[in-house]
């Protein structure tokens, strides 16, 4: 049996209550049935085996690295909830947030001076592509974007990522603990993304965050119509764009009609004929029963409303609106409908639909109350500096007006960005309970300058910017720079990172 | 006008020795005082230091205790301690070019047919609504780079001020701009094979045509021959021999890199390298070779297999080998506003501040001679005041000046912002 026969949306974010509350109890029925499988034997009929869709056939393998319990004293912690504590501890214990406070003690628990440090919890990118379009960026590896038909649900990022992208490392080196990898914006439906936790492996399965639910993959505007516009099929237009959902929703809303009636026929000890499986409506239904949550590239505030009414016509949840630029337009509407905006500070201009900028967009969405302001990369570059797309937002805004703080734009890339993804019980926040994943800074993580230091994930350090044993190296990087000569490893200097070098150099 | 006798007499002496560029608007005299002056010169840095301009010029750089005790200049500045540096030099972009990246009709920066005589300045449009948003991150001057053709010689590169007025073409076709090493199709070699023998084929002709023309000198009555007029294209090509236009080189692998300094030794010519991502591997002959390199900051990533030394360190190691290094943001037209923020990246991975201002100043005004990017008497009135450190992104351009013009930071972005937070129960589209 799966893990995952129980409903995400019990442990999911508070954007889906509005739509579970609606049909929970339904939903809640069908799929506790589900789970029953064959342990729901009635007398009346003999029941065939019953068939179950198994949810998680591609389960997460992950381990957190070897940890220690591990106390962080006297840093200025931004906790990702809202609050700034200065000259305050960090305890790890068991892969969790023990405890975050003043003063802290613990025996056996290894001890680290972080005075003039900052710690935030870890950096969470809910828009990256990363292993499926990965570097070096030839053809080989590019297996981001099933462009063969509008509607590819039935597609999983999970299967084209290359673990060994090196842009991962270089995103830890950045902070970055979590991440969702998404298809492509080519497709109405571009298929289901998955939630990686930031650790070296050579399998995605060890990368999986085991309990994270997926995402869907939807793309409004320019790019559906423009792919499949210029091969004569539909869609062409932006209403093209919108009939194409419906008539995918239609055949989903008529499919999950089919399970359900398999389901209940069951359970009432009848011997019903299963439907016959369709990945493609697999995928949509998860999301009409609140497993899957929907992930939308869509930039401009006339489709977002759309879309928000879409989601209301198939009694689904419109999810994060990615790629929001225009989200500033329609704050008031994402905060009341319970939409996470996942936002760029500043990128536009490279599309008609990314023309309206303004680098206050995630400042104006997060002053409505009940918001959810998210500032995501969709960039292996700008992956690698969230703090600094967030700082960006912060400072521009309070020269136009706002009050913000530190520990208010850390949630963008933390807290909210972990509610966006369904995984703010276990991560985004220094919380108590909480896993361990947390960032020191050598200075304010909003500045230019800011470097992160040390990085945890669940309690265990996966990299170090002063000691090469946590600074892991894909396999394509490893022996491209070896040296030709015996008894020479003069070259190797070359890739050494400058803080090696100036550290070598200093001490002559 | 209220100047001086001294500043008078130093602006009249100026315009002969340099080329003033000015706007439309007739600049004024200003005095910007109690000012910490990066000058991007020998003089270093000066606290409370006061610079002069007058006429779109730098007429005086005064250290706290040279300053004068009246300053007849139309208007007065305190600085109040804040930072002014040389304006930003922005480099390998299409700025002016295109406005939106996907409406095919708004891009003017390539064209199947372009060959090195290709001059995208005949299409820059100082009214884009990128140029006022650049203005914001502090840039007042760019070398525009067209992708141009797909032939190995792409076209030639131009200068604008970022004034949005329609003199804003400081110099056309300042530079040729070659495209080297790897691609989808063919083969390299070929790439460095044709330049190779344009350079060869064009030297030949050069000589030939001088040899004719010292012939021609020497003959009498009806033997002399009118001289042929070189080709369009053999003049640019003259003008590289002659080393008179900078060659631009884009070139990643270490490879392409030695080839290129090689042609650089074999012809003498004007080389700047562009891209560079591997050149660390080849530093001291570049920097041996006296090549300027232009190249980002923040590619980190192996991109292609002729990229694998990426790094965040690069400029700073690059620097340190002794090479002179224009940072850039690499291809990006609409964000070249964070130029400053990219140096300030390479500040963190080890570059020196002065160096990493100078990489967006001083060294580009250098390679491409213009009369900018320094802070000193006789240079082109374009600094920036700051509210603070100028690669810190909690810091604000304050003032800005173009040929002494002060100019707007307001862009397009500034008004959609204001619409859409302004109190108001009508439509937004009565917000203006």
């Amino acid at each position: 049996m799966s893990k995952k026969t129980l409903p995400r949306n019990l442990v999911m974010s508070k954007f889906t209550h509005k739509f579970i509350n609606k049909k929970s109890a339904f939903t809640l029925f069908a799929t506790s049935m589900l789970s029953l499988g064959l342990t729901a034997c009635l007398p009346n009929e003999k029941q065939d085996a019953k068939i179950v869709i198994n949810k998680n056939p591609y389960p997460s393998t992950y381990q957190a690295l070897p940890a220690q319990s591990t106390l962080l004293t006297n840093a200025t912690i931004l906790t990702g909830t809202g609050e700034r504590l200065d000259d305050a501890d960090i305890l790890l214990v068991n892969g969790k947030v023990m405890q975050v406070g003043k003063n802290l003690s613990a025996e056996q628990a290894k001890v680290i001076d972080m005075a003039g440090k900052w710690i935030t919890p870890g950096i969470i990118d809910v828009h990256s592509h990363l292993g499926v379009y990965p570097n070096p960026q030839v053809e080989s590896h590019s297996d981001g974007n099933e462009m063969t038909s509008p509607n590819t649900s039935e597609v999983w990022a999970e299967h084209s990522v290359w673990p060994q992208d090196p842009a991962f490392e270089a995103a830890r080196a950045g902070g970055v603990t979590t991440l969702q990898i998404l298809p492509g914006s080519a497709n109405l439906f571009g298929g289901r993304g998955v939630t990686l936790r930031n650790v070296p492996s050579h399998t995605m399965q060890g990368m999986k965050f085991a309990d994270a639910p997926y995402g869907l993959k939807m793309a409004c505007g320019e790019n559906p119509k423009r792919v499949y516009g210029s091969r004569k099929v539909l869609p062409s237009t932006r209403m093209g764009n919108v009939a194409g959902y419906r008539t995918a929703w239609l055949a989903a809303t008529e499919y999950k009609r089919e399970w359900d009636k398999y389901d209940s026929d069951y359970s009432a000890g009848k011997n019903p004929q299963a439907p016959t499986r369709d990945l493609e409506l697999d995928t949509l239904m998860g999301v009409l029963d609140g497993e899957i949550l929907i992930h939308n590239h869509c930039y401009k505030a006339e489709e977002m409303a759309v879309m928000i009414d879409l989601s209301n016509e198939f009694n689904y949840h419109s999810g994060t609106f990615h790629h929001a630029i225009e989200a500033y337009k329609i704050a008031d509407l994402l905060a009341a409908n319970g939409n996470c905006a996942a936002m760029w500070p500043d990128w536009w201009g490279f599309k008609m639909e990314a023309f309206d900028m303004v680098e206050e967009n995630a400042a104006i969405v997060d002053a409505v109350k009940n918001s959810c302001a998210v500032v995501h990369s969709d960039s292996s570059t700008t992956i690698q500096r969230l703090n600094q797309e967030a700082a960006k937002v912060m400072y521009r805004a309070n020269e136009n007006g706002f009050a913000l703080k530190e520990e208010d734009a850390i949630k963008w890339i933390t807290a909210n960005a972990a509610k966006s993804l369904g995984i703010n019980d276990e991560v985004g926040s220094l919380v108590a309970g909480k896993n361990a994943d947390v960032v020191v800074w050598n200075m304010n993580p909003f500045s230019v300058y800011a470097q992160a230091e040390q990085v945890f994930i669940d309690g265990a350090k996966v990299y170090d910017r002063f000691d090469d044993k946590y600074q892991a190296k894909s396999d394509f990087l490893l022996g491209q720079n070896l040296s030709n000569h015996a008894n020479d490893q003069a070259t190797e200097a070359v890739t050494a990172p400058v803080s090696k070098l100036s550290t070598t150099s200093s001490t002559k | 006008m209220k100047n001086t006798y001294l500043l008078t007499s130093l602006r009249c002496a100026l315009f002969g020795a340099f080329t003033v560029t000015t706007s439309q608007v007739q600049a004024e005299s200003i005095a910007i005082t109690n000012a910490t002056v990066y000058t991007v010169a020998e003089q270093g840095i000066l606290s409370q230091a006061t610079v002069v301009i007058d006429d779109g010029t730098i007429i005086a750089v005064y250290s706290k205790d040279e300053v004068p005790e009246s300053l007849n200049t139309d208007t007065l500045i305190d600085a109040k301690g804040r930072i002014l540096t040389p304006g930003f030099i922005a480099s390998q972009n299409l700025l002016g070019l295109v406005e939106v990246g996907a409406v095919s009709a708004t891009r003017d920066g390539s064209d199947k047919k372009a060959d090195l005589t290709f001059d995208a300045s005949l299409a820059f449009n100082p009214k884009s609504s990128l140029i006022a948003y650049a203005r914001k991150g502090g840039v007042t001057s760019n070398l525009v780079m067209p992708h141009g053709g797909d032939k190995v010689f792409t076209g030639q590169s131009f200068v604008v001020n970022l004034s949005g007025e329609f003199d804003s073409v400081i110099v056309q076709k300042n530079a040729v701009m070659v495209s080297l090493g790897s691609s989808r199709k063919g083969s390299r070699a070929l790439k460095l094979q044709t330049l190779a023998n344009d350079l060869e084929d064009a030297q030949k002709e050069l000589a030939k045509a001088e040899k004719a023309e010292a012939k021609n000198k020497k003959a009498k009555g009806k033997d002399k021959k009118e001289a042929k007029e070189p080709s369009r294209s053999q003049k640019v090509m003259y003008a590289l021999l002659a080393g008179e236009k900078p060659l631009l080189a884009y070139a990643d692998r270490a490879t392409d890199i030695l080839a290129l300094l090689k042609l650089k030794q074999q012809y003498n010519l004007d080389l700047v390298l562009v891209g560079a991502s591997d050149a660390v591997l080849v530093s001291d002959e570049i920097a041996k070779a006296n090549v300027t390199v232009m190249m980002s900051a923040i590619d980190n990533l192996p991109s292609s297999f002729d990229s694998l030394h990426n790094s965040l360190a690069n400029v700073a190691k690059l620097t340190k080998a002794g090479v002179k290094v224009i940072i850039s943001n690499s291809g990006e037209s609409h964000n070249i506003n964070q130029l400053r923020f990219d140096a300030g990246v390479a500040i963190a991975n080890g570059l020196a501040e002065t160096t990493a201002l100078a990489a967006i100043t001083a060294n580009v005004a250098d390679t491409f001679k213009l009369n900018s990017g320094r802070i000193v008497v006789g240079k082109n009135a374009d600094l920036v005041l700051w509210s603070s450190d100028p690669f810190e992104i909690s810091t604000k351009v304050d003032a800005m000046w173009i040929n002494g013009n002060a100019m707007s930071l307001r862009s397009r972005q500034d008004a959609l912002r204001e619409r859409y937070t302004a109190d108001t129960d009508m439509p937004r589209s009565y917000t203006k």
